[in-house]
């Protein structure tokens, strides 16, 4: 992959959900290190671009094109974008009882590393590792051995999205609606991982529907979606405009 | 002559009742209890009780010096037997008629009472050995717990080899005032035998059963509870986990009747069925008109991962007062999509997840086993049983 290949380059995407058309030929390109901010109303597509891009079932590809590190995105399994560097954070992450939190930690690091040809991870580390991501995210040990967000409160279960984002250390994190639901603490938490998590061979897309997240992990660039598709691209001085005069302005504009 | 279940009988619908319509139902002949077997190890702070075919086999076992646990002849317990069962049940219907077909073939009886106050852990092995043709093997357990004695009970069913064993086994437990049974019970037949058993308890006033059901092994099983809560604020908890696999029927006939004030019962099932396996659940729940605030709570869930997988799963309630809650839920389904999803978002292998998806639903009824080395050993089988042993590894107990 060349310098001048973007880590992920949506081209004309559209796209179909229960037989409605969602989104109508959205182009974006995010770069390696860039932060992006999706933002828009609600029913704009937003979350409908995050299944897109963790490929979801029942999300029918009408037409354009999803390249991800070069490779055709949309003809990857889900696990096999997650094992290539895709991390979704989910808007409601499911309860899962019976598998707990630290088994699925390592089987997903595993999986990845398995991929790659690596072997397993050593479990004195791995754990060693998990302690320090979740001290960051200020989650007690006790969630490790909980089943996967098993009875967790709203803001745990996003903080348990950003531990295993840390923990996997993705290529390119698209976080849905991450502090959706989140105190003003919390989020400042959220947001202090995702920072951690910034580099340069890394991108982040931000789906949000509120500036406020965009306070405490600055966007490289921030782009509105309306009806399907990219209405307005901007600097973080967009968000800020959103703030003040509200989405009709945009959807006047476009 | 004992008239046999037939399928046409109201709680036997979805039993396979072939091999017992075949089996030869003399007991097997009193020789195999010198079979060599491989034992599981012994449970910590547990009295061993092994048997053989429905024998007691004295070289495997290791009763406590001062146990509450005898061993009677058939004959002798016999009257006391009949006495348990409720008069009009006992003479009448077919849901007894394998209890009874036990009380008349088989010869002998543990007879486990531990008296007032007093604690004991007993573990009971069945071996199944002899193959069908040699008859049927009837394990037999009456349990007179006295008021506020505390008994453990482990009960295995496992065979030696391969064989088609035929197993009509039947427990029947009274528990006075106060007192508390935990039974953990696993049926880890060879894959040609066939399982069938009958349970009754009394449960008296503040007295508590719990029954923990394993069920994995055996072509077919079959499990006919009968729970009387005869006591006010008489409980009972009865969970039950079953995995059918390839053509194997498992179905189970739990009847709960409240007939005290304040009775309670917990009643969980988890079923999977794969490949053709066929699960059936009938559980009913009765509340007399002299149980005012009974309550009552059953979720019954089955998973159905085979094309051709069955299930039926019936929750009946037949309720004779107002003051009461009764609580009931019964689905049948296949693996949540939605969870699916997020297993192989974080890039699980599409079978690791449904394996691990399959573990988080029986797993629901394996972890309220109370004896935890023996909800280790279920672990591993359970385990053995999904495929992927190595994949679950970190989620399993350690034996």
């Amino acid at each position: 992959m060349s310098a001048a290949t973007p880590l992920l380059s949506i081209e004309n995407l559209s796209a179909k959900v229960g037989g409605k058309n969602v989104l109508h030929g959205l182009s974006l390109a995010v770069n390696a290190g860039e932060v992006h901010a999706i933002m828009g109303p609600n029913g704009s597509g937003k979350s409908t671009l995050a299944y897109v891009l963790a490929g979801r079932p029942g999300y029918e590809i009408t037409g354009g094109s999803v390249k991800f590190q070069g490779r055709d995105l949309l003809a990857m399994e889900p696990e096999e974008r997650a094992r290539a560097g895709m991390f979704l954070g989910f808007q409601y992450p499911v309860e899962i009882p019976g598998v707990n939190n630290v088994y699925l930690l390592k089987a997903a690091v595993n999986a990845k590393r398995k991929a790659t040809g690596q072997p397993e991870v050593d479990a004195y580390e791995f754990l060693q590792l998990v302690r320090g991501k979740m001290k960051l995210m200020q989650m007690d040990e006790s969630f490790l051995s909980r089943g996967v967000n098993e009875g967790f409160s709203g803001g745990e279960k996003k903080r348990n999205e950003i531990l295993q984002m840390l923990v996997l250390e993705p290529a390119l994190a698209v976080l849905d609606e991450t502090d959706s639901g989140l105190d003003i603490d919390a989020l400042k938490v959220v947001a202090r991982g995702v920072n951690s998590l910034k580099s340069a061979d890394r991108g982040v897309l931000l789906i949000t529907h509120y500036q406020r997240l965009l306070d405490h992990i600055v966007p490289d660039q921030v782009h509105v979606l309306a009806r399907g598709k990219i209405a307005r691209s901007g600097d973080k001085t967009l968000a800020h405009e959103l703030e003040k005069r509200g989405y009709d302005w945009v959807l006047e504009v476009a | 002559m004992i008239a046999l279940p037939t399928n046409k009988d109201e709680n036997w619908r979805y039993a396979n009742l072939r091999p017992l319509a075949r089996a030869k139902i003399d007991a097997v002949a009193d020789s195999a209890t010198n079979t060599e077997v491989a034992l599981p190890a012994p449970l910590q702070g547990y009295e061993r009780w092994v048997f053989i075919d429905g024998r007691f086999a004295a070289r495997l076992s290791a009763p406590a010096s001062d146990s509450c646990a005898t061993l009677l002849n058939a004959r002798d317990a016999g009257e006391e037997f009949s006495a348990m069962l409720d008069a009009a049940i006992a003479t009448e219907g077919a849901d007894l008629a394998l209890a009874r077909l036990n009380g008349t073939r088989g010869d002998q009886v543990l007879h486990i009472a531990p008296p007032d106050g007093a604690s004991a852990s007993i573990e009971l092995t069945f071996i199944a050995s002899a193959g069908a043709t040699a008859g049927t093997s009837y394990p037999r357990v009456q349990v007179h717990a006295g008021r506020g004695a505390n008994l453990r009970i482990v009960e295995r069913h496992v065979s030696a080899a391969g064989a088609d064993s035929m197993i009509n086994a039947a427990f029947d437990l009274a528990l006075r005032a106060d007192a508390t049974i935990d039974h953990c019970r696993l049926q880890n037949l060879a894959d040609a035998a066939s399982g069938f058993d009958t349970l009754i308890a009394h449960v008296g006033e503040r007295a508590t059963y719990r029954l923990r059901t394993i069920t994995l092994g055996a072509l077919t099983s079959r499990s006919t509870i009968l729970v009387k809560l005869a006591g006010r604020a008489a409980r009972c908890e009865l969970t039950a986990g079953t995995i059918a696999n390839g053509i194997q029927t498992h179905d189970v006939f739990a009847e709960i009747e409240h007939s005290h004030a304040d009775t309670v019962t917990r009643e969980l099932y988890r079923g999977i069925a794969t490949d053709r396996g066929k699960l059936g659940f009938n559980g009913k729940m009765i509340v007399r008109e002299s149980a005012p605030g009974a309550d009552s709570d059953q979720s019954l869930k089955t998973l159905l991962t085979g094309t051709g997988a069955e299930a039926s799963v019936r929750p009946q309630l037949e309720i004779y007062t107002d003051k009461v809650r009764a609580k009931h839920g019964a689905t049948t389904g296949k693996l949540d999509e939605q969870m699916l999803f997020y297993l192989l978002s974080r890039g699980i292998d599409r079978r690791t997840a449904q394996t691990l998806l399959q573990w988080a639903f029986i797993e629901d009824a394996i972890s309220r086993m109370d004896c935890a080395p023996l909800r280790a050993e279920i672990e591993q089988l359970v385990a053995a049983q999904l495929n992927e042993v190595s994949a679950l590894e970190g989620l399993l107990g350690k034996p």
